[in-house]
């Protein structure tokens, strides 16, 4: 997939160039963070989903699981920030591993409503555990520790430290999809029963692959609760897990930057469609459908596949 | 190709660039109006967003500057709160916030307005948390709160319509704190509580809650729920022949809402208020003419709400001769006015709390209902000190400045 | 405990079992024959109940009007999306429909909130259905008696329909093996389109015999959706039998929960469907699930 030409080194600096400027162009500095918090979300999702086929509908789970770590270590051991965002990728990824577990055995549509059903049962416990959690009222009050000289309260630093997290997620990424195990995930999604002829165990790659896509929401989280200030209810709803199938799908799923590229548009679209209309959930919809409709992979897949034929 | 791929990301940047810098007129005072614009409860938003532009334009200029308003749909989303709070405090640099219904996100927005330093004033969230413990200076509490809806009807309930009181409460935050406040009303007055159901929120069904309910027997069936759980309940009260064995009191009740599910099933239930577009306050009948002339209705009370607490914003900046939050915040504090909301309205300094004379109101049978948005009667009133309780109840500790 | 109590909520438990089962009937017979997630379902569900209340409000016209003509109006609207959009995208892997759904019940919902405005409609019983009747244990409302006995109708109907008429043999031709029921000759894409307007008819229908019991409003769909989605898996994709049965399990499952543990009562449906698919991974008569 990733052949070193010169092209790819231009892409890169491009793109660098792109993401360093990013909270300039962006109405206001948040909307960049979020996009990039999403990307790392979606990216990690579409290890799961583009590469190994594991279409979850509970992900939200994980993200929400690392945003409360994060957030609840913030508040009430005051440690600095890498540590609270380490503790929340660790308790995501713990969690995945009986979830996937329970759940892999299951294929297509009846595992997705598996992992649905799971992430159901945690926004519950978290919706009534109004102790800890906050409840519905969410978890307020998350604080910014500056690390070293510098001050997380600005939200440019912030983008910059959300920026420095996104950059080695992608490297990371990328790195497992190019690496014999990322190899196998596609065969295995390709075609299961000839993978399992071979001798390899598609219950273990797959459980592999379910905890590292939760590790990555783990960490959009956990820099999502730093973002915020705040842990909403929200973060571990239907609507998230949602949101995040939808921004896999109109990027195109299994190509790493397909999915990134999709949550930052849909992030941005969102915001901008909604600052100026009220009625932006036609427009929203419209789009959907008109792209679905037009690029039938994925906008950005297709936009790349249609560019690479000049 | 990679030419084009160059000129298509500069291209995209340009105009990012150049669609979303703020073309902000030198020198103006910003509004900033966050609420529920779509959605089911779009009701009360659009109410509150059209009041917001009517005070901004009624106003005209203050310090010699003109007014800009700005809305923002939250979407009765506290997450997508928080983001807009930010975007208006960041990017469109308005100088005070107002609105917001749902109280996750009015405190939500509360902690944004004491992490930019710049006035929140929440007229349209019930939690008493907003004055309790996250209470900060930055933040002025204006309109209801859940202890006066509760108090009101509660106290005046107990002695008018009987002691046995059921209860279905939404199960989120919102619902929690009118029960916590009905059932202490309750006690004060000898009522008995015979019983509560938690119910989801937007469920269609309410059947096995009302049957519940017949069980206990109550006199009185309190729904501490908004919109359609409020639809959906008192329909299935009325279907169910409840209505014809005991009262029903709701927590709020918006004549747009009731428009939208018929105002029959409401006939004879009462609510507390506190504002009615009949009250009798300087300038309330032009503003409900005027707005009706404008927007085809009758305002609710959380408009009238929106509309008084932008002018007085207005006024405060008048006063203090400066934007500054510090100073305008001062100049609300223990500041008494009278307008078309309030006659009088008193800003409580220990805990930031509007407070003025609250309403008891019955739903009108659809045979006495003569004009438009004529829902309701006014057929008592709480003076405010009781139907706000003691300053600083709920245990404010200032924080701020 | 209160025997008597428990027994009425739980016959209770029928109406919300019926809603179920109304909505994931069609649901159903469009996941197993087509393979097509559809999230719009809600939204032509809510599209029922607004036709209902057009023809009822508006034009002044008799309930059994709304009754008869609403799944028709649904159903077209249903065959409409089916010929210009969705069978576009049969040939790519099933997500591309689901995400074209998803985009069609925003665009519903809005324009529906956009033409008569979001604080819904107000969609009383029928007066000749209004009232209550007393059943010996109880006295009931009419109204909710009959929802119990249309949905016990239409269950029976489609049940017959697919599983007895040659339309129904046909359509299960083309579930069980699309390539082959196409070479020998049956017309599937037209099957397609009809199973589909079934699917939008069945849930036009559950709208209107909802509206008169709820909110009508143009987000009233999403109350169900993610239940129904539910339903369906417990009972199995594409089993009509499965999808009453669990339905129905379904919504006395809830009314137990109101009973003994209000706010656990959703959740429950996900604890049993999370036992069911454990024990029967396809759900109760479930075939080969797609994306497999």
């Amino acid at each position: 997939m990733k052949i070193f030409s010169k092209y790819t080194f231009w892409i890169i600096i491009l793109a660098l160039l792109f993401f360093l400027c990013l909270p300039f162009i962006t109405p206001y500095k948040g909307l960049a963070s979020q996009m990039l918090v999403f990307a790392i979300f979606a990216m990690g999702y579409d290890i799961a989903f583009g590469y190994t086929g594991l279409l979850s509908f509970g992900h939200a789970a994980f993200f929400g699981l690392g945003a409360y770590s994060t957030g609840l270590s913030l508040i009430h051991l005051s440690i600095p920030a890498p540590l609270a965002i380490l503790i929340g990728v660790i308790i995501s990824s713990m969690i995945a591993f009986p979830i996937g577990y329970l759940s892999i055995r299951r294929r297509g549509i009846y595992f997705a409503m598996v992992t649905l059903a799971f992430a159901q049962m945690l926004y519950f416990i978290a919706f009534k555990w109004r102790s800890l959690t906050g409840g519905d009222d969410g978890l307020h009050g998350v604080p910014r520790p500056p690390i070293g000289p510098i001050n997380l309260s600005s939200e440019v630093a912030l983008y910059y430290f959300i920026l420095f997290f996104f950059i080695l997620s992608v490297i990371l990424g990328i790195r497992i999809i190019n690496s014999p195990f990322g190899k196998t995930l596609e065969c295995l999604r390709e075609n299961e029963q000839r993978a399992r002829s071979i001798g390899y165990n598609p219950t273990r790659f797959k459980l592999i692959s379910f905890v590292i896509s939760a590790f990555f929401a783990g960490l959009a989280g956990g820099l999502y609760a730093l973002l915020q200030n705040f842990v909403p209810l929200f973060s571990l709803s239907l609507d998230t897990s949602g949101d995040i199938v939808l921004m896999t799908l109109i990027g195109g799923m299994g190509t790493l930057y397909g999915p990134i590229m999709g949550a930052m548009a849909l992030i941005f679209l969102k915001d901008l469609l909604s600052t100026y209309t009220n009625i932006w959930p036609l427009f929203l919809g419209l789009l959907f459908v008109v792209s679905v409709m037009t690029f039938r992979k994925g906008v950005f897949k297709e936009l790349k596949e249609r560019l690479l034929k000049f | 190709m990679m030419k084009k791929m160059a000129e298509f990301i500069i291209v995209l940047c340009g105009v990012l660039f150049w669609l979303v810098f703020p073309v902000r007129a030198a020198d103006t005072v910003k509004v900033g109006v966050v609420s529920v614009l779509s959605g089911p409860l779009a009701t009360i938003g659009n109410g509150e967003a059209w009041s917001a532009e009517m005070a901004v334009n009624d106003f005209g200029t203050v310090l010699g500057k003109k007014i800009e308003l700005v809305k923002r749909d939250h979407a009765y989303n506290p997450g997508v709160a928080n983001e807009k709070a930010k975007e208006l405090y960041e990017k469109e640099k308005v100088d005070m916030i107002v609105a917001c219904p749902n109280s996750a996100a009015a405190l939500a927005i509360a902690q944004q307005a004491l992490l930019h330093k710049k006035p929140f004033i929440s007229t349209s969230a019930g939690t008493t948390d907003l004055i309790g413990k996250q209470c900060n200076r930055y933040v002025i509490k204006w309109n209801y709160n859940d202890y006066m809806l509760a108090t009101t009807v509660g106290l005046w309930g107990a002695e008018h319509l009987g002691k046995k009181w059921y209860t279905i409460t939404s199960d989120y935050a919102w619902g929690h704190d009118l029960l916590k406040h009905f059932t202490a009303a309750l006690q004060k007055k000898g009522g008995i509580h015979v019983g509560n159901d938690m119910v989801a929120l937007q469920t269609a069904d309410y059947s096995p809650y009302i049957l519940n309910a017949m069980k206990a027997k109550p006199d009185v069936l309190v729904l501490l729920n908004v919109g359609p759980d409020t639809t959906n309940s008192t329909k299935a009260a009325v279907q169910y022949g409840l209505k014809k064995t005991c009262k029903i009191v709701h927590a709020l009740l918006f004549e747009p809402n009731m428009k939208g599910a018929g105002t029959e099933i409401f006939a004879d239930d009462y609510v507390a208020g506190s504002w009615n577009w009949r009250v009798d306050n300087p300038g309330a009948r032009e503003y409900t003419e005027k707005y009706m002339k404008k927007y085809g209705e009758r305002p609710h009370f959380m408009a009238a709400a929106v509309y008084s607490a932008t002018w007085q914003y207005l006024e405060a900046v008048k006063r203090a001769k400066t934007t500054d939050p510090e100073a305008v915040i001062k100049a609300l504090e223990g500041h008494t006015f009278r307008d078309m909301f309030a006659n009088p309205g008193y800003i409580r300094p220990e805990d930031h709390m509007q407070i003025a004379k609250a309403y008891l109101l019955r739903a009108k049978r659809p045979e006495e209902v003569k004009e438009k948005e004529d829902y309701f009667e006014i057929v008592g009133t709480v003076p405010a000190e009781e139907a706000y309780g003691p300053a600083g109840q709920f245990g404010c500790k200032m924080k701020g400045f | 405990m209160d025997y008597h109590f428990i027994f009425i909520q739980l016959f209770n438990g029928l109406i919300l079992g019926s809603i179920y089962v109304l909505l994931s009937l069609g649901l159903t017979v469009v996941f197993g024959t087509l393979g097509v997630v559809n999230f719009a379902h809600g939204a032509l569900y809510m599209l029922g109940a607004y036709t209902a209340y057009s023809i009822v409000t508006l034009l002044n016209l008799h309930f059994i009007v709304a009754i008869l003509l609403c799944p028709i109006i649904v159903g077209v609207i249903g065959i409409l999306l089916e010929r210009f959009l969705i069978s576009k995208l049969y040939k790519l892997p099933h997500f591309y429909t689901l995400l074209l759904t998803f985009g069609i019940m925003f665009f519903i919902q809005d324009a529906i909130k956009i033409i008569y405005g979001p604080e819904g409609e107000p969609f009383n019983i029928p007066k000749f259905l209004d009232g209550a009747v007393n059943l010996g244990f109880v006295v009931y409302p009419k109204y909710r008696l009959f929802i119990i006995l249309i949905t016990g109708f239409l269950a029976i109907g489609v049940w017959i329909f697919i599983g007895k008429t040659k339309l129904g043999a046909i359509i299960r031709a083309g579930t069980d093996d699309s390539e082959t029921a196409d070479a020998l000759g049956i017309n599937i894409s037209r099957t397609f389109t009809l199973v589909f307007g079934m699917g939008a008819a069945l849930a036009g229908l559950a709208g209107v015999i909802a509206a008169p019991t709820q909110d009508v409003q143009p987000l009233m769909g999403m109350n169900f959706l993610v239940e129904t989605f539910v339903v369906v898996i417990i009972g199995g994709m594409g089993s009509i039998g499965g999808s009453i049965l669990a339905g129905l399990i379904i919504g006395e499952l809830v009314t137990l929960g109101i009973i003994f543990w209000p706010p656990m009562s959703t959740t429950l449906i996900y604890i049993f469907m999370a036992v069911v698919l454990i024990v029967k991974p396809r759900g109760f008569w479930g075939r080969a699930a797609f994306f497999e």
